[in-house]
């Protein structure tokens, strides 16, 4: 049973003071993004089914953070309204679609925490850890106190974008997106996948994205599919959109070969893509974890040893592209102590 | 951060006539006038017979074509002294329209963008609506911080008039918003901006 931790805060809502941490079992459970000592892009892309009792254990993951991250949410909506909550008015299918799957999926996996009961139309929600009890009529967005999207993802971890398949493409149609990594929900709304993808560099030309497009729209219901990615945050800041890019931009330049273990965070990013059964949409979600060197080499030095590697080598326009071109230098030296040169064997950690 | 290189920018079409269209609306701007004057030559006497003319001599270049557009024997020409009066009308000439319509557009690509919000709002194919840009690439930016868009921005790097800040342009576009991104241009460090460049207007 996961048990939560007391709220949070996160390095974005107070940057002096917060209290943001991993235990020892967060940092094992974590889905650690490089499978080998090099990184490159690859259509790294598997059957989303049951694997182990860490993060990939369960449909959509929660963890200890999950009331604080819950409780981060509602204050990054309500100190910028409009900008990381947005739909358009066509995806309310897609909405109710996603509401179902989520309750479905966090009352199978966590009984504990959540209930789900259904008399027809009529369902019952029970969010313990949030202290809810709520009673709607599934499809009448008027029983429900905001949009059905708005109302689940505000108790569900990560990030929720939906696609809409149209044009031979997928379009993004709507999205919760309180932890973004640099971009702007505003302004990729109504993109389509090549049209989103336009800023991330080698993509086009290694001839990824057109894969991984053609494979996103054979996708079907009840089949999904996991991915990873992963960045750098200077502290454990989830909130880095394009719009608040001036507020955390400046850590960039606090990064010393000293200090690298407690402010630079790995920014672990788990992506389960579905396809919804009544709206046709795909679901992206991004489930973010963050988690510090330092806190990386206490208690899993094995991962630390293959990040020194993985960082030192890594394409410098990944570098750039991730933002870390400034102090890629102080982490490789800060990580190195911890690469004494021998393989990775991750069953000694 | 990519700058430049970004391939969401739109890519135009050259005007043609439709031949699925049962009515035309060709709306143009500025310099776009020409590219209406062509396409016009390129219908035959029914499709011109069933094609109505909306243009607007606002123009960041100066380039007036409305003396050939008078000339033209078109079903009806409406002008008017600015892009975004011509597109509210537009907005209403869609909002009554049929199954069967063909858009045209013609001109800058920030009235392009906004001519398609008018578009988008009906849900007009892909297929229905052809776009032509004409004149200058001037771009509409929008600002990631503030929400203003500026019209006509020719330097890779300018300061915001709603917020101030030095925005660096981005070669990013988005079609809903009609507008490339513009964020801060000093982010990491205030004051080191990247290098003054005329973009590629």
């Amino acid at each position: 049973m996961t048990v939560f931790k007391p709220i949070e805060s996160y390095a974005d809502l107070d940057a002096k003071g917060f209290t943001y941490r991993n235990s020892r079992e967060a940092v094992l459970r974590l889905p650690f993004p490089y499978p080998e000592d090099q990184y490159m892009y690859s259509m790294n892309v598997e059957p989303h089914v049951p694997f182990g009792e860490g993060a990939l254990r369960a449909q959509f993951d929660i963890d200890e953070h999950y009331i604080s991250e819950c409780h981060h949410r509602a204050q990054i909506l309500e100190s910028q309204p409009g900008v990381h909550y947005a739909a358009l008015p066509h995806m309310m299918e897609a909405q109710w679609d996603l509401l179902e799957l989520l309750m479905e999926s966090y009352s199978r996996d966590y009984p504990e925490h959540f209930s789900l009961e259904k008399k027809g139309s009529q369902w019952r929600w029970i969010n313990r850890p949030l202290g809810l009890d709520d009673s709607f009529t599934f499809g009448d967005a008027s029983t429900l106190p905001m949009e059905p999207m708005e109302y689940i993802t505000r108790q569900a971890q990560g990030e929720f974008i939906l696609l809409e398949e149209r044009d031979d493409t997928l379009v993004m149609g709507a999205g919760m997106a309180t932890q973004r990594a640099d971009y702007s929900l505003r302004f990729n709304l109504g993109m389509s996948f090549m049209e989103f993808h336009g800023p991330v560099p080698k993509l086009h030309e290694m001839g990824i994205l057109q894969r991984a497009l053609k494979f996103l729209l054979r996708l079907r219901p009840g089949h999904p599919v996991r991915r990873t990615n992963w960045s750098i945050t200077v502290n454990p800041r989830l909130e880095t959109s394009a719009e608040t890019l001036p507020d955390w931009a400046p850590d960039r330049t606090t990064v010393t070969a000293q200090n690298a273990g407690e402010l630079v965070n790995l920014r672990i990013e788990l992506q389960p893509l579905h396809r919804l059964p009544r709206s046709n949409a795909v679901l992206f979600p991004v489930r973010t974890y963050l988690v510090s060197l330092q806190q990386l080499a206490d208690f899993a030095p094995q991962w630390a040893k293959r990040m020194h590697r993985v960082i030192r080598d890594l394409d410098q326009e990944l570098v750039d592209y991730k933002g870390f071109t400034r102090y890629r230098d102080a982490m490789v030296t800060w990580l190195s102590q911890y690469d004494d040169g021998t393989p990775v064997d991750e069953s000694q950690q | 951060m990519l700058i430049t290189g970004i391939k969401s920018r739109p890519v135009y079409d050259r005007l043609h006539p439709m031949a699925g269209g049962l009515r035309h609306l060709i709306a143009g701007q500025g310099s776009g006038g020409a590219a209406m004057l062509r396409l016009i030559g390129d219908m035959s006497n029914e499709q011109r017979g069933n094609s109505t003319l909306l243009y607007s001599v606002e123009s960041f270049s100066g380039h007036n074509h409305l003396q050939a557009l008078q000339q033209a024997e078109v079903a009806g020409l409406e002008v008017f002294a600015s892009n975004q009066e011509l597109i509210d009308a537009l907005r209403e000439r869609l909002g009554d329209a049929r199954m069967g319509t063909r858009l045209y557009l013609s001109g800058s690509e920030s009235f392009i963008g906004t001519a398609m919000q008018a578009a988008n709002a009906v849900d007009l194919n892909r297929d229905e609506v052809l776009r032509e840009h004409s004149g200058t690439l001037v771009r509409r930016v929008w600002c990631a911080h503030c929400d203003t868009y500026t019209e006509n921005v020719t330097q890779r790097v300018f300061v915001c008039p709603g917020c101030q800040l030095h925005l660096v342009v981005r070669d990013h576009y988005s079609r809903r918003l009609a507008a490339f991104q513009g964020i801060k241009a000093d982010g990491e460090v205030p004051g080191e901006l990247p290098a003054a460049e005329e973009l590629d207007t």
